[in-house]
């Protein structure tokens, strides 16, 4: 699903981000990213949806080579690519249901279909009461999952989050990660870049450790440490 | 694809009333200048239809009366044949067919004029090219016809036409030239307001490329605000014009009682043709600015 081959990335010459990064992700696969900060999690993230292309290597996402790909492409393939932040980044002018929304209004999803599947997905997230909030009166947990949801209606073939989990209670982080993890289930492929160590040795995924640009650890069933 | 136009209206009617003193301010400097561009041509249109019988050294016309006898006529042009080569270089008759035609062509859509008037009463004249261009010459020349029988008057180009001529013209040129840089500062302000627009919306921009957003999708509202900013100008540039046109020009010919610039006049067609081109740069100018904000502004 995912493939990374000898990946540098430099945002300038001095200090490259990324160093000689390869690893090959399976398709419903479930990977933590850990390192401390500045090891270049974020980075590898953002090569998987093309918001950055590595300064050398190749990144290919289900089968298909993404560095070489036209920027008028680009979009198609991140109708694949589910993405979720640290701050939520969600409309603050638009309902629960108008964010989740819009993510199919702006790929042109008929109507019908829009007003079948918001419901549905805020449904799954657990948020169908309160659908026609605004965002500013959730909680950060409540708002994660509105994010979830946009990322998720459009059914993509993978998930990236970067760091969900990092604005939330222990508690709340939790049911994050049930959510998470009942997506993953679906056989959605799940990259997640985090600091949080609990959550990394109770779910024990397959681990991927970042120190200073480099894979220092790949490791199935891993623990933070 | 009904779901998506009306998505797409939506966003930019949000644009637009989001930025909307921007917008209008927008909308003002492209009808501003491409008032005056039009103007501009009305004039320059103007002063050739004042001036055509007197282009080509034509310096006298001697009008015949409407009712002048063929006889009378014929004595005229044995007159000028007699002339030519001498005095004369060169002239030309313009029957009453033919005046009746300039005339439809120049007052048409003013029916109730073209009501009182047939091929009967029009005069018919002779152009006429004197060898000797000076004033005095030409004068004394024109005189002699004046008293000849079917004649109602002779008219000169004199000094004043030709300085009226070249007046209407610098004005045409300033009225143009302030025109075009007002367009380029039209072109600017769009830039600027869809920066704007564009700034103001960055965060909705951010999500719909991470949610894979095709790029056109991304840049149509934005283009199409920046072209209605122009075509509203332009539309709101045509009524000044039709005053321009109306109550600058015309009244310019009625009050002058010389009657030397009869027929400073601008044709419906004319006016038809100067008015798609104010739109069609008005629009141009917009789709111009629009390019360039999006390319610009827009990393997509
Ligand atoms: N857009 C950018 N321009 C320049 N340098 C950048 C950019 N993004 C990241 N970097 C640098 O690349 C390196 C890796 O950054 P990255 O954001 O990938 O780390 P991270 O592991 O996500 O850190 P954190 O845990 O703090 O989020 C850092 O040295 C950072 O300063
Ligand atoms: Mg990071």
């Amino acid at each position: 699903m995912i493939r990374l081959e000898n990946v540098t990335k430099e945002y300038n010459p001095t200090s490259p981000a990324l160093i000689d990064a390869s690893a090959e992700i399976e398709k419903g696969e479930f990977v933590f990213l850990v390192g401390a900060s500045g090891s270049g999690k974020s980075t590898f993230i953002r090569l998987l949806n093309r918001e950055e292309k590595p300064t050398s290597g190749k990144v290919y996402v289900a089968g298909k080579d993404i560095v070489g790909l036209s920027s008028w492409k680009v979009p198609f393939l991140r109708r694949n690519i589910g993405c979720i932040f640290q701050d939520f980044r969600l409309l603050p002018k638009r309902t629960v249901a108008e964010n989740v929304a819009f993510a199919l209004e702006v790929i042109g999803r008929p109507k019908h279909v829009i007003d079948q599947q918001v419901p549905a997905i805020l449904d799954l997230v657990g948020l169908s009461e309160k659908s026609h909030r605004m965002p500013d009166e959730l909680s950060g947990g409540e708002q994660q999952r509105v994010s979830i949801a946009r990322a998720f209606v459009n059914r993509p073939l993978i998930l990236l989050a970067d760091e969900p989990t990092g604005n939330l209670d222990p508690d709340t982080a939790v049911g994050i990660m049930r959510l998470l993890d009942r997506i993953n289930r679906t056989g959605t492929t799940v990259v997640m870049a985090t600091h949080d160590r609990g959550i990394v040795d109770t779910m024990r995924r397959r681990v991927i450790e970042l120190k200073d640009g480099e894979i220092v650890r790949d490791q199935s069933g891993g623990q933070y440490r | 694809m009904i779901g998506k136009a009306r998505f797409l209206l939506a966003e930019t009617g949000q644009n637009i009333w989001r930025n909307i003193a921007l917008t209008l301010a927008s909308i003002l400097v492209a009808a501003v200048s491409l008032t005056l561009f039009g103007t501009s041509q009305l004039v320059a249109r103007g002063v050739e239809n004042a001036t055509q019988r007197w282009e080509g050294g034509i310096e006298f016309v001697v009008f015949m009366k409407a009712d002048a006898e063929q006889s009378q006529l014929d004595a005229i042009e044995a007159l000028l044949e007699e002339s030519r080569g001498e005095e004369i270089n060169d002239w030309d008759f313009v029957s009453k067919e033919e005046t009746f035609n300039e005339f439809i062509e120049f007052f048409a859509g003013d029916e109730e004029l073209l009501d009182t008037i047939s091929v009967e009463t029009m005069p018919p004249s002779f152009r006429i090219q004197p060898t000797d261009p000076d004033a005095g010459a030409v004068a004394a020349l024109g005189g002699t016809f004046e008293s000849k029988p079917g004649v109602r008057t002779v008219v000169f180009a004199t000094e004043v036409i030709r300085e009226i001529q070249t007046n209407a013209e610098k004005i045409s040129q300033v009225m143009l030239w302030v025109g075009v840089l007002l367009l380029v500062a039209s072109a600017i302000v769009i830039l600027t307001t869809l920066s704007i627009a564009i700034s103001s919306r960055r965060n909705e921009i951010e999500i719909m490329k991470l949610v894979g957003a095709s790029n056109w999708f991304i840049r149509i509202p934005f283009m199409i605000e920046g072209l209605l900013q122009g075509v509203i100008g332009a539309l709101l540039a045509l009524p000044f014009l039709a005053f321009a046109r109306q109550y600058v020009i015309e009244d310019f010919s009625e009050s002058d009682r010389l009657r030397l610039l009869e027929g400073f006049r601008v044709t419906d067609s004319e006016f038809l043709f100067i008015s798609l081109t104010a739109i069609a740069i008005g629009t141009a100018v917009a789709t111009v600015g629009s390019i360039l904000a999006v390319s610009r502004y827009l990393d997509v």
